[in-house]
C-alpha cells in the first residue's frame, strides 16, 4: 500500500498562474487541503472493510469592498477553479458590507514548513495493516470469556497537505500524517450487553501503541462496566476522566472564542481579566507541539500561530480571536481561526492517585448527549460511572446524569490529576470537581 | 435537469458499456457484488447576524464510489475525477477486499421508472442571490422590531439539490434528484444580566418559495422568540426518576434515540444491539405502534429511492409494543434472509452505505393531551428538544429538553431551565402508559450521525406519558 504524495506544488502554480489574472477590484484568499489514505476493519477475526479515501477541497474566500463570498470545491482543474472564484466573486455582490472583514493585514505565513514533527510517511503492506487489526482484536477475545462480540478493530492512515495564499501575499504550506489504531469490545453477563473502546493516535506510526495493548485495554474497560447499577440522586464531588475533562475544557473553549464572543452568546462575555479557575488551573495553548494532534504554524486564514497563556493562575488572559472576530470587538488577532493543542495544567504538583484523593464520590468516564449550554453555563448531561468510597472503586454506575453550571464547575475544580490523555487536543489529566447533582433513583 | 447526466456522463463519455467495464472491473467471480455511486452536490448557505448578510457560500462536491462485496466484506474506493481510467483504477482498488478472480460480464438494465417523492428541480435555480439577501434582512427587522429584549439574531437559508445516479451489478440503473432547503433562525433575548436563547427552523424537499414567498419563515420567527422568552423565566429543575410528559412533533427524538437505532440492521446481524433477537417480543407498551416511512412526499427525511437504488417504504418496526422488524440496507437483509426495506443510506459517495432511519414516528392514539397532563400529579412537560444520542449495546440513550414545564397536580406551571433525560431503549417504551390523539412530525430540521456520517432524518409523535424516566435538573 504505498503512497504516491499529495503533489500539493502542482496546485500552487497552477492558483499562482490563475491568480494573476485576477480583478483586482477583489481580495483573494485560497486555501486547499488534500488527504489520501486508508482505512481497514477486521471482525471476527476477518477483514470486514478496506476503504480507500482521497480527498481535495478548495475554498475560496473574496473580499470586494468589505463584502465577502465564499465557494468551494473539490475538482481542481484550472477551469473549474476559474469558476468556482467567479461564484465566490458573485455571492460578493450580494452579501452585505462590513467594515471589519477583509484579509489578515499582517503577521502571515510566507513560507513552507518542514520538520514541524508531524509528518512521518510511511509505507505499510495492507497484508500487515489487517493482521495488526486481526491481532488487536484477538487480545481482547482471549482477555476473558465474557468478551462475547466486538465491533472489530480498525485501523487508519492518512497523509494530508495544506496550503494557503492569498492576494496580500501569505503563503504557507506544510504536510502531516494521521496513523491510528482502536479496538471495540463488547462484554455480556447475565443477558445484559456493554460496549467500550480504546484507541491509539499519532502523526508517526512508530509512536502507535502495540495492537496487543489497545485489545486489552478495551476488553478490561469493557469488563469493568458489567453489572452496572443505578444510584440514588445526589449532590457529590464528582471525578471526570481526561476524556471527560477535555469536553468540560472544550466548552470553556468555545465559550471564549471570539465568535461567541462578538455575538453576545457566551456565558463568559466580559471576564478577560477576570479569574474564572482557582488559582492553580494554567490553560496554554501550543500550537508547534511536536507529534501534536493540532499542530499547525498558521492558522485557516493563514496567520502565524503561537504559544499562549489563556488561563493563568484561574484568571483568563485573553478571548480566541481571529481576524473579523480581533477587529470587530477591538482586540489584537490571537491567531485563533482554529484552536490547535491545548495544554490544562497546574501550579500545584499534578495527582498521581486522584481516586483516592475524591475518596468518596462518583468517578464519570462516559458522558452522552449535547447538555452543554455555552449561552447560559447550564450543564446538564447523562452519564455512566463509578461509585467510589474511601478512595476505592465499588461499582459501575449507569442510568444517571450530571448536572451544574461550568461557572461554577470552573470554581469548584479541587485537584488535577496527572493521567493526562497525550492522544487529545486538549490534554488535560482528570479534574475532581465538587458539588456537582447526579440524578438517578429517588 | 440531472446533473449526472449532462455534466458527468455526456461531458465524460461514459457510455452504458463503460460503465459496464467499470462495474465488471469492481465484480470479479468471488465478489457478489458491486455498485457505482455517482453524486453531483451543489450546496449554497446565506446567514444574517449582527443585522447584516455578513457572507454567503456555495459549494460543489462530485464523485464516485465504487464499493466490492463478498459476502459480509466491504472493499471500497472513490474517486473526484470522473475520467474512466480512474473510474477503472478506482474499481480495481474496490475490488482488493478478496483476492481476485476472473472478471465477468456485466449488463445493465435501462434506467428505472422511479416514483417521485419530490420535484427534479434545483432549488438553487428557484430565486435570486437579491432576493435571498433581502428575506433574511426582513425576517431580522421583524424580530427586532417585534421585542425590543433582543440582543441577537442569527438567521440562515441554506439549498441543496443532489444529483445522483446508482448502477450495480444486478442491472439496476436508477437516478435521483434530491432538494433540500433549510430555514433556521436562532434568537438572544437578554433582561438585566440574563440572556437565554429560543431555535427554531423548519425545511424539506422542496424549492425556496415554499419558504420566501409564506408565512413559513415569519412562524419560526415568532417561536424562536416564544422559547427564549420562556426560558427568561425558567428555574433550575429537580433531578433524579420522575413522570414526563412530552410533547408532539420534534420530542419524536426520543424514537429515533430510544429504539431507532437499536432496530438498524447492521447492529442487529452483529448482534450488537439491545434489541438484538427480539423480533416478536414486547418492547413497548401496547398502545405504542411506530413506523419508518420514507415515503412522506417532499419531507426532509424521505427518498424516492434509497442510496442503493431500492425505494422507500414504510416500514412497521413496533405494532401495539411487539418488535414487528428491523431497517436494513442490501448487505445486512442479504446476510439476515429478509428482504431489504429501503432504509440503505450514505452520506456522500466518499463513504459506505449503512442501515438508517428515514423519517421516524409513533402512529396516534387515543387520549386527548389535556387528559394526559390532566392525569399527572408532579411532573415535568418537555415540548422542545435539542438532540439526543444513544449506546445501542446496552440499550442507555439520552435527549435533551430545551424548553420543559413543571406539571403540578394536573396542570403545567412553571417554566424550568434545560435538562438531559437518560433512560433506557429496551424499558422506557414500556413505562409509556398514555399516547395523544395529536400525531404531528417535526419542521424538518433533523440531521442524524453514525460511524461519522450525516443523513437527513424526520421524527414525529403525538403527546405521550412516560410514567417514569431519570432527569438531569440540578436540584436535590
Amino acid at each position: 500500500m504505498s503512497s504516491n504524495g499529495n503533489n500539493i506544488l502542482i496546485y500552487k502554480d497552477r492558483l499562482e498562474g490563475i491568480y494573476k489574472d485576477l480583478n483586482k477590484k477583489y481580495s483573494h484568499e485560497f486555501n486547499l487541503s488534500v488527504s489520501n489514505g486508508y482505512t481497514v476493519t477486521s471482525r471476527s477475526s476477518e477483514v470486514e472493510n478496506i476503504e480507500y479515501h482521497e480527498d481535495m477541497a478548495l475554498n475560496i474566500t473574496v473580499y470586494n469592498n468589505f463584502k465577502k463570498g465564499n465557494a468551494s470545491t473539490n475538482n481542481l482543474s484550472s477551469e473549474n477553479i476559474i469558476k468556482t472564484i467567479e461564484k465566490a466573486e458573485n455571492i460578493s455582490q450580494n452579501t452585505q458590507a462590513d467594515d471589519c472583514q477583509g484579509l489578515p493585514e499582517s503577521n502571515f505565513t510566507e513560507k513552507q514548513w518542514d520538520n514541524l514533527g508531524i509528518y512521518y510517511p510511511k509505507d505499510l503492506e495492507v497484508e500487515n495493516v489487517i493482521e495488526m487489526t486481526k491481532d488487536c482484536e484477538a487480545e481482547a477475545f482471549k482477555a476473558d470469556k465474557r468478551i462475547s462480540n466486538s465491533e472489530g478493530s480498525t485501523f487508519s492512515f492518512s497523509k494530508n497537505s495544506h496550503m494557503i495564499l492569498n492576494t496580500n501575499g501569505a503563503y504557507g504550506a506544510y504536510d502531516s500524517t494521521d496513523y491510528s489504531l482502536s479496538c471495540i469490545a463488547l462484554a455480556e453477563e447475565n443477558k445484559l450487553m456493554e460496549r467500550d473502546y480504546w484507541y491509539s493516535s499519532s502523526r508517526d506510526f512508530k509512536k502507535l501503541e502495540e495492537g496487543s495493548s489497545i485489545g486489552k485495554k478495551a476488553a478490561e474497560r469493557v469488563l469493568s462496566r458489567l453489572g452496572a447499577r443505578t444510584l440514588k440522586t445526589q449532590v457529590c464531588p464528582v471525578l471526570f476522566s481526561p476524556e471527560m475533562s477535555a469536553s468540560i475544557i472544550s466548552n470553556f473553549l468555545s465559550a471564549i472564542n471570539g465568535s461567541a464572543i462578538y455575538k453576545k452568546s457566551s456565558f463568559l462575555l466580559d471576564k478577560v481579566n477576570e479569574k474564572i479557575f482557582p488559582d492553580f488551573v494554567n490553560i496554554r495553548e501550543e500550537p508547534l507541539l511536536v507529534n501534536g494532534p493540532a499542530t499547525r504554524p498558521y492558522d485557516s486564514e493563514g496567520v502565524l500561530t503561537e504559544n499562549k497563556n489563556i488561563v493563568d493562575n484561574g484568571i483568563l488572559k485573553t478571548y480566541l480571536l481571529d481576524t473579523y472576530s480581533s477587529r470587530k470587538l477591538k482586540m489584537d488577532c490571537t491567531g485563533n481561526g482554529v484552536l490547535t493543542n491545548i495544554t490544562m495544567n497546574s501550579s500545584e504538583p499534578l495527582v498521581s492517585d486522584i481516586i483516592s484523593t475524591l475518596k468518596n464520590g462518583i468517578y464519570i468516564t462516559d458522558m452522552m448527549g449535547s447538555g452543554a449550554n455555552t449561552l447560559t453555563g447550564d450543564y446538564s448531561r447523562g452519564a455512566f460511572g463509578y461509585l467510589v468510597e474511601n478512595g476505592e472503586i465499588q461499582y459501575p454506575v449507569t442510568e444517571i446524569t450530571v448536572a451544574s453550571n461550568l461557572s461554577q464547575m470552573f470554581q469548584n475544580i479541587v485537584a488535577l490529576g496527572d493521567d493526562i490523555d497525550l492522544r487529545n487536543r486538549i490534554r488535560t489529566g482528570s479534574l475532581l470537581i465538587d458539588n456537582i447533582t447526579i440524578g438517578g433513583t429517588n | 435537469m440531472n446533473y449526472i447526466q449532462n455534466l458527468v456522463l455526456d461531458n465524460y463519455d461514459l457510455t452504458n458499456e463503460k460503465l459496464e467495464n467499470i462495474l465488471s472491473a469492481a465484480c470479479p467471480k468471488n465478489i457478489d457484488f458491486a455498485d457505482l455511486y455517482f453524486q453531483y452536490t451543489n450546496s449554497e448557505g446565506w446567514q444574517l447576524e449582527d443585522g447584516i448578510v455578513k457572507s454567503g457560500s456555495s459549494n460543489i462536491d462530485s464523485g464516485v464510489g465504487i464499493r466490492s462485496v463478498a459476502g459480509d466484506k466491504s472493499g471500497f474506493a472513490y474517486s473526484n475525477n470522473f475520467n474512466y481510467e480512474n473510474l477503472i483504477s478506482a474499481a480495481n482498488t474496490s475490488k482488493c477486499i478478496v483476492k481476485s478472480g476472473q472478471s465477468r460480464a456485466i449488463q445493465l438494465g435501462n434506467s428505472q421508472n422511479i416514483r417521485k417523492l419530490y420535484n427534479s428541480v434545483s432549488p438553487l435555480d428557484f430565486k435570486t442571490d437579491d432576493i435571498k439577501v433581502k428575506f433574511l434582512k426582513d425576517i431580522d427587522k421583524y424580530v427586532r422590531d417585534k421585542d425590543d429584549r433582543v440582543e441577537q439574531v442569527i438567521v440562515s437559508l441554506a439549498g441543496t439539490y443532489d444529483s445522483i445516479l446508482i448502477l450495480n451489478t444486478d442491472g439496476i440503473k436508477a437516478f435521483d434528484d434530491r432538494p433540500l432547503v433549510r430555514f433556521s433562525i436562532m434568537v438572544i433575548l437578554k433582561v438585566g444580566d440574563r440572556r437565554e436563547r429560543g431555535s427554531s427552523g423548519g425545511g424539506g424537499r422542496y424549492s425556496y418559495d415554499e419558504i420566501i414567498d409564506t408565512k413559513f419563515a415569519y412562524e419560526f420567527a415568532d417561536e424562536a422568540i416564544r422559547q427564549a422568552a420562556v426560558n427568561l423565566q425558567a428555574e433550575d429543575g429537580k433531578a433524579g426518576s420522575m413522570t414526563v410528559v412530552l410533547g408532539p412533533g420534534w420530542p419524536g427524538v426520543l424514537l429515533h434515540e430510544a429504539i431507532g437505532h437499536g432496530l438498524e440492521g447492521d447492529f442487529n446481524r452483529k448482534k450488537t444491539s439491545a434489541f438484538s433477537d427480539l423480533i416478536g417480543k414486547q418492547v413497548a407498551s401496547s398502545q405504542c405502534t411506530i413506523v419508518d416511512d420514507g415515503t412522506i412526499s417532499k419531507r426532509r427525511g424521505s427518498l424516492s429511492v434509497d442510496d442503493e437504488g431500492c425505494e422507500t417504504k414504510c416500514n412497521t418496526l413496533i405494532e401495539n409494543g411487539i418488535l414487528k422488524g428491523y431497517m436494513q440496507d442490501k448487505i445486512n437483509a442479504k446476510l439476515m434472509n429478509v428482504s431489504p426495506t429501503g432504509n440503505g443510506r450514505r452520506e456522500s459517495y466518499a463513504c459506505l452505505p449503512m442501515p438508517r432511519m428515514t423519517n421516524t414516528f409513533m402512529l396516534p392514539g387515543e387520549f386527548n393531551p389535556n387528559e394526559i397532563i390532566e392525569s399527572v400529579k408532579d411532573g415535568i412537560y418537555a415540548v422542545n428538544f435539542s438532540g439526543g444520542q444513544v449506546d445501542i449495546t446496552n440499550g442507555q440513550f439520552v435527549f435533551t429538553a430545551s424548553e420543559a414545564y413543571l406539571i403540578e397536580n394536573g396542570k403545567v406551571t412553571k417554566p424550568i431551565k434545560g435538562m438531559t433525560l437518560i433512560g433506557n431503549g429496551p424499558e422506557v417504551l414500556k413505562k409509556v402508559s398514555m399516547v395523544g390523539n395529536d400525531l404531528k412530525l417535526d419542521d424538518g430540521v433533523g440531521t442524524c450521525g453514525k460511524d461519522g456520517q450525516s443523513v437527513p432524518v424526520g421524527v414525529g409523535q403525538p403527546t405521550l406519558k412516560i410514567d417514569e424516566i431519570t432527569v438531569g435538573g440540578t436540584q436535590v
